[in-house]
C-alpha cells in the first residue's frame, strides 16, 4: 500500500493544493496591483491621465512657479512677455506634449529625461481640471500703495532695486512688473530656491505679498531702447 | 652725489656716529669754523648700548644743551635713506606726518628737494596706503608709505591688508624709536614698539629692521625687489629714528646697491606642453581670467591666447585682463560657459573654488560644482608661490588637473606657443564656428544688458545703470581712466562701457576692506595726472567716510578727479545681511536699516568735499539733472582740479 492512498494524505494534499492556489491567486492579484501601481506612476493612461499624480508632478517639476498653483499665468506688457495660462489648456495633448518637448519662447525645454510622457499625460489631466481663473481672482484686494510702502519697508528694494529693476550684484531678479502669477510669487516668496531670504507667513502675511504684487504690478514698462540714445553707443 | 654708488664697501660703522657723540666731537672743533668736516674714523661711534659718559646722559635728562654742544648736523643717516629711495625710483612718499620718521620726513623735502620723491599729504595712514594701492595698479611700481610708530602702522593695517590680498607692491617705512633711553616722555614712549613689524607681518610679503645705514641700503634695495618679485605684496623697512637722526660724515662714501629686478616665474615646460595639449583639444575650452594681466602687456597676450582657441574668457575683474567689447569675452554670461566647458584654464585666478561652483546661504549653507562632470581644470598662478597661514584670503581649495604655481602673464608666450604646436588644421573649422557662436552670444549679452538698463531708466532716487550710461557718455571720448571697483553698481561700466585699455579698470580692493575707494582712486589718480588722462572715481558713500580727508589731499595736491557719489544712504551690503537675518527668523523685517542706514541727517557730501577744498555739487536725485553736473564738474577737472558730485542712487 502506498502512501499515497492514505486517506490522510489525500486530505494533506488536498490542503496543501487549496492554499498554493490561494497563494497564487494572491501573487496575481498583488502582480497586478503592483503593475497597475507602476503604471500609475509611469502612465495613467494614454489619453486620460491622472489629475491627482499631475498635480504632483506640476509642482514637482516646478511648472508652478511661472504659471502660478492655479495655471493662471500672467499677461505681459511691453518688453515683458509675460507667462501663457495654460488652465484648462485649448491644446491637444499630443500639441501640449510638443510645447513642452519644444517650447517657444523663455520657457525651459523638459526632456524626456525629466519627465516622462505618461507624467505629461497627468498634468495635462490635471489642467483640463481647472478653472481658467484670472490672477486678479487669485488676488486678495490689495492696496497699491500700500504694497510700495511694505516693497520698502520690508526691504524688497534692497536687492530687487526701488522699482523692482533688479541687480546682477545682489542676484535680486527683475520683478516690475512681475513676470510670474501672483500664487507663484507668493509661493517663491515662502521658499526661495536661490539666495533670497524666505519671507514666512509670520513674516509677511498674503495680504500683504498681494498688495505688494500689485505694486509690482503697476510698474509701467520701462522706455523702449532704441529710444535711449545713451544705451546706444 | 651723496649718492654715488662706489664700488668699494664703505665700512658701516665708521660711517655712523651717535648723534650725541657727533654733536660732543662738532663742539670740540667748533671752534675753529674753517675746520674740515670731522672724520668719521677718528671719532668712532660708540657701540649700542654702551655707557654714556656721565655729563652727556646728564645733559639727555635734564634737555638743556652744554655751551660747547653743537646742535646742528650738515647730514644724517636720513639723508642717506632719501639718496636709497631716489635710486630705487620712487616719486612720492604718502605720509601722515609723525615724530618718529621726522628726520625722514625732513631729509625728503630739504635734502631730496621734495622731487622724486615727493611728499604728499595725507590726512590718515590708511589714506597713504590707499594711495598706494591704487597707484601702483596704473604706475606698475610702487610708492613709499611713511608711517609713525605704534599708531600709524595701526592706522595703515587695513590698507596694507587690502593691498596684501590684492596682489599689490607697497613700500611702507615705518618709525620708530628702539631704544628706549633715547626716547622722550611720554608720547615717544606710548609710540614705540619693541617688534614694530609684528602688527604688519602677517599681511607683509618681508620686512626688515636695519640696525646700521649700510644694512638699511642693502635691505632697502631688498625691499623692493621683493615686493615687485611676483606675486607683488607690500613690504616694511623699519627705520630707527636714531638711524635717520645720527649726523653722518658730509664726505662720507655710503655705498647702495644695484637693483635687478627678479624675472616673473613662469610655467614648467612640461606643464605648459600638457596645458596646451589639454585646451587644443577641448570642444569648449573656457579661460577665466582675475589678475592675469599684470601690466599693459598681459592684456595683447590674452587676446592672442584666446583667439589661437577661439575659447570663451570670463573675467573676474581683479584687472583689466581682457577688452569688454572683444567678441570672445562671455563674463556676462559666465557661469553658462563654464558650465559647459570641458576644459577650464584659471589665469591668476584669486577664488577657482567658488569661480566653478555655487555657494547658497540658506540656514544650511550648501554648495554644488557648476562645471559638468569630467571638466578639467588648470591653473597658472603666482599665488601659490607665497602662503601664510593666519589670514585666510587664499580662499578655499580647489581640485586642479594641472597646477603652475608661475605668473601667468610671463607663462602666456610659451603657452601660446604651444598652443598654436597643438592645434591641428583639421579643427580649424570648428574653432571658427565655436568663435562665431560665442560672438553671436557677445552681441546677444550686450543687448540684454542695455534692455536691463532700461529698466528704473529715469527713476529717482537715479539707477545706477542711469548713472553709468550718463558717464560714460561724457568720457567715452576722452583719455579716461576708470579708477575705482565697480561691484556696489552691479558692474555696469562693464557691460556697457568699451573698456580696452589696462590703465581703464584696476580692479577692487583685494580684501573686501571698506575704505578702500576713495584713496586708491586719488592714489591712481595721481599716476595718470603726468599722462594727462582723466581719471574717474565711482565712489561710495558708506567707504568715503571712512577716511574723507583723502580729498582733501587731492585738493592740496591738485590731483584731477572727478568723483561721483553712488550715495545709496546705507552701508548696503549690511542692509541685506541683517535682512536676510530677520527673514531667517520671522521678525522685525522692517529693521534692517537700524545700524546700518548713514540718513536722518543724511551727509551731504558736496558740502563735505566744499570744506575740503573741491569744487562740488549736488545731491542730485532727478536723472535729468545728471548729465548738466557731470559736465560742469567735469570741465573742472579738466582744468587740473579734483570735483565731486553726490547723486542719490539706488542700492545697487
Amino acid at each position: 500500500m502506498s502512501e499515497n492512498n492514505n486517506p490522510s494524505n489525500i486530505f494533506r494534499l488536498a490542503v496543501i493544493f487549496f492554499f498554493v492556489v490561494i497563494l497564487a491567486a494572491l501573487v496575481v492579484v498583488r502582480t497586478s496591483e503592483a503593475r497597475i501601481s507602476r503604471g500609475q506612476k509611469q502612465s495613467s493612461g494614454a489619453s486620460t491621465g491622472n489629475p491627482q499624480n499631475g498635480k504632483l508632478v506640476f509642482e514637482n517639476m516646478g511648472c508652478n512657479k511661472c504659471h502660478g498653483s492655479e495655471g493662471e499665468g500672467v499677461s505681459g506688457s511691453g518688453q515683458n512677455t509675460g507667462v501663457p495660462r495654460i488652465a484648462s489648456t485649448s491644446l491637444t495633448l499630443p500639441a501640449f506634449l510638443e510645447l513642452v518637448r519644444k517650447p517657444k519662447g523663455q520657457m525651459p525645454p523638459f526632456g524626456i529625461q525629466r519627465v516622462s510622457d505618461a507624467e505629461l499625460t497627468d498634468v495635462y489631466a490635471l489642467l483640463q481640471t481647472l478653472k481658467p481663473v484670472t490672477a486678479r481672482e487669485t488676488s486678495i484686494p490689495a492696496n497699491m500703495k500700500n504694497g510700495e510702502r511694505l516693497f520698502v519697508s520690508y526691504g524688497c528694494y534692497e536687492c530687487h532695486g526701488y522699482l523692482g529693476q533688479g541687480s546682477s550684484r545682489t542676484g535680486g531678479s527683475r520683478l516690475g512688473p512681475p513676470q510670474i502669477p501672483l500664487s507663484a510669487f507668493v509661493s517663491y516668496v515662502r521658499e526661495p530656491t536661490g539666495q533670497m531670504p524666505p519671507y514666512t507667513a509670520k513674516a509677511a502675511s498674503n495680504e500683504e505679498l498681494a498688495e505688494i504684487y500689485d505694486f509690482l504690478k503697476s510698474i509701467p514698462p520701462p522706455p523702449p531702447l532704441k529710444t535711449i540714445p545713451l544705451l546706444n553707443q | 652725489m651723496s649718492c654715488e654708488k662706489v664700488q668699494t664697501m664703505a665700512k658701516p660703522r665708521n660711517n655712523e656716529i651717535n648723534r650725541r657723540a657727533f654733536l660732543k666731537n662738532a663742539a670740540a672743533g667748533a671752534a675753529v669754523l674753517a675746520a674740515p668736516p670731522i672724520a668719521p674714523a677718528k671719532h668712532p661711534a660708540p657701540e649700542r648700548g654702551a655707557t654714556l659718559p656721565p655729563a652727556m646722559s646728564s645733559e639727555a635728562e635734564v634737555g638743556a644743551p652744554s655751551p660747547a654742544e653743537v646742535l646742528t648736523a650738515d647730514r644724517t643717516g636720513s639723508d642717506f635713506m632719501v639718496d636709497v629711495i631716489k635710486t630705487l625710483g620712487i616719486e612720492y612718499i604718502c605720509s601722515n606726518p609723525g615724530s618718529s620718521f621726522r628726520g625722514l620726513h625732513e631729509s625728503v623735502i630739504n635734502y631730496g628737494g621734495n622731487k622724486n620723491p615727493e611728499f604728499i599729504t595725507c590726512l590718515h595712514e590708511e589714506s597713504s596706503v590707499g594711495m598706494a594701492h591704487g597707484y601702483a595698479k596704473i604706475a606698475g611700481k610702487p610708492l613709499g608709505v611713511f608711517a609713525h610708530g605704534t599708531v600709524g602702522l595701526q592706522h595703515a593695517a587695513m590698507a596694507v591688508y587690502n593691498a596684501y590680498c590684492d596682489f599689490v607692491p607697497v613700500y611702507i617705512i615705518g618709525g620708530n624709536i628702539i631704544d628706549g633711553t633715547k626716547r622722550m616722555p611720554p608720547v615717544e614712549w606710548s609710540h614705540s614698539v619693541q617688534d614694530a613689524a609684528a602688527m604688519l607681518r602677517d599681511y607683509t610679503k618681508w620686512d626688515e629692521l636695519p640696525t646700521s645705514l649700510p644694512q638699511f641700503a642693502e635691505s632697502a634695495v631688498r625691499a623692493y625687489k621683493i615686493s615687485m618679485t611676483p606675486p607683488m605684496m607690500p613690504v616694511l623697512l623699519i627705520a630707527d629714528a636714531e638711524l635717520q637722526e645720527n649726523p653722518i660724515s658730509p664726505d662720507a662714501k655710503m655705498r647702495i646697491p644695484s637693483l635687478a629686478l627678479a624675472a616673473p616665474p613662469q610655467g614648467d615646460s612640461g606643464a605648459v606642453a600638457e596645458a596646451a595639449r589639454m585646451l587644443a583639444a577641448a570642444e569648449n575650452p573656457v579661460l577665466i581670467v582675475d589678475r592675469a594681466a599684470r601690466t599693459a602687456a598681459g592684456v595683447p597676450l590674452l587676446v592672442e591666447l584666446a583667439e589661437t582657441l577661439q575659447a570663451a574668457v570670463v573675467d573676474m575683474g581683479g584687472r583689466m585682463n581682457f577688452p569688454t567689447r572683444h567678441p570672445l569675452n562671455q563674463t556676462g554670461r559666465g557661469n553658462e560657459e563654464i558650465a559647459n566647458a570641458d576644459v577650464i584654464l584659471g589665469l591668476e585666478l584669486n577664488d577657482f573654488w567658488g569661480s566653478v561652483n555655487s555657494f547658497r546661504d540658506q540656514m544650511e549653507r550648501t554648495s554644488r560644482p557648476i562645471t559638468k562632470p569630467g571638466a578639467k581644470l588648470i591653473s597658472i598662478s603666482s599665488t601659490g608661490l607665497f602662503f601664510k597661514s593666519n589670514y585666510q584670503n587664499f580662499q578655499r581649495y580647489s581640485e586642479v588637473d594641472l597646477d603652475m604655481a608661475a605668473d601667468a602673464q610671463a607663462t602666456l608666450p610659451s603657452l601660446i606657443e604651444a598652443v598654436k604646436k597643438q592645434l591641428e588644421a583639421s579643427r580649424k573649422s570648428a574653432l571658427q564656428a565655436r568663435g562665431a557662436r560665442l560672438a553671436a552670444a557677445r552681441l546677444q549679452t550686450l543687448l540684454k544688458a542695455r534692455e536691463a538698463a532700461t529698466y528704473a531708466w529715469d527713476a529717482s532716487p537715479i539707477s545706477t545703470a542711469r548713472l553709468c550710461a550718463e558717464l560714460w557718455s561724457q568720457i567715452k571720448d576722452e583719455d579716461w581712466s576708470l579708477v575705482s571697483t565697480v561691484g556696489f553698481v552691479s558692474g555696469w561700466p562693464l557691460k556697457l562701457w568699451n573698456i580696452d585699455k589696462y590703465y581703464q579698470f584696476i580692479g577692487g580692493s583685494g580684501g573686501y576692506g571698506i575704505g578702500y575707494g576713495a584713496p586708491s582712486a586719488v592714489g591712481a589718480a595721481l599716476a595718470n595726472r603726468e599722462h594727462g588722462r582723466l581719471s574717474v572715481n565711482i565712489q561710495c558713500d558708506g567707504d568715503l567716510m571712512y577716511a574723507p580727508g583723502v580729498l582733501w589731499t587731492a585738493a592740496h595736491h591738485r590731483i584731477p578727479l572727478l568723483t561721483v557719489m553712488h550715495n545709496n544712504r546705507a552701508y548696503h551690503q549690511e542692509v541685506m545681511q541683517v535682512q536676510i537675518m530677520a527673514d531667517r527668523h520671522s521678525r522685525g523685517i522692517d529693521r534692517a536699516k537700524i545700524g546700518t542706514a548713514i540718513d536722518n541727517p543724511g551727509i551731504d557730501y558736496a558740502k563735505l568735499a566744499q570744506g575740503l577744498g573741491l569744487y562740488a555739487e549736488g545731491p542730485i536725485s532727478d536723472p535729468k539733472d545728471l548729465a548738466p553736473a557731470l559736465h560742469r564738474a567735469l570741465e573742472v577737472v579738466k582744468r587740473g582740479e579734483p570735483a565731486l558730485v553726490d547723486i542719490h542712487t539706488q542700492p545697487r
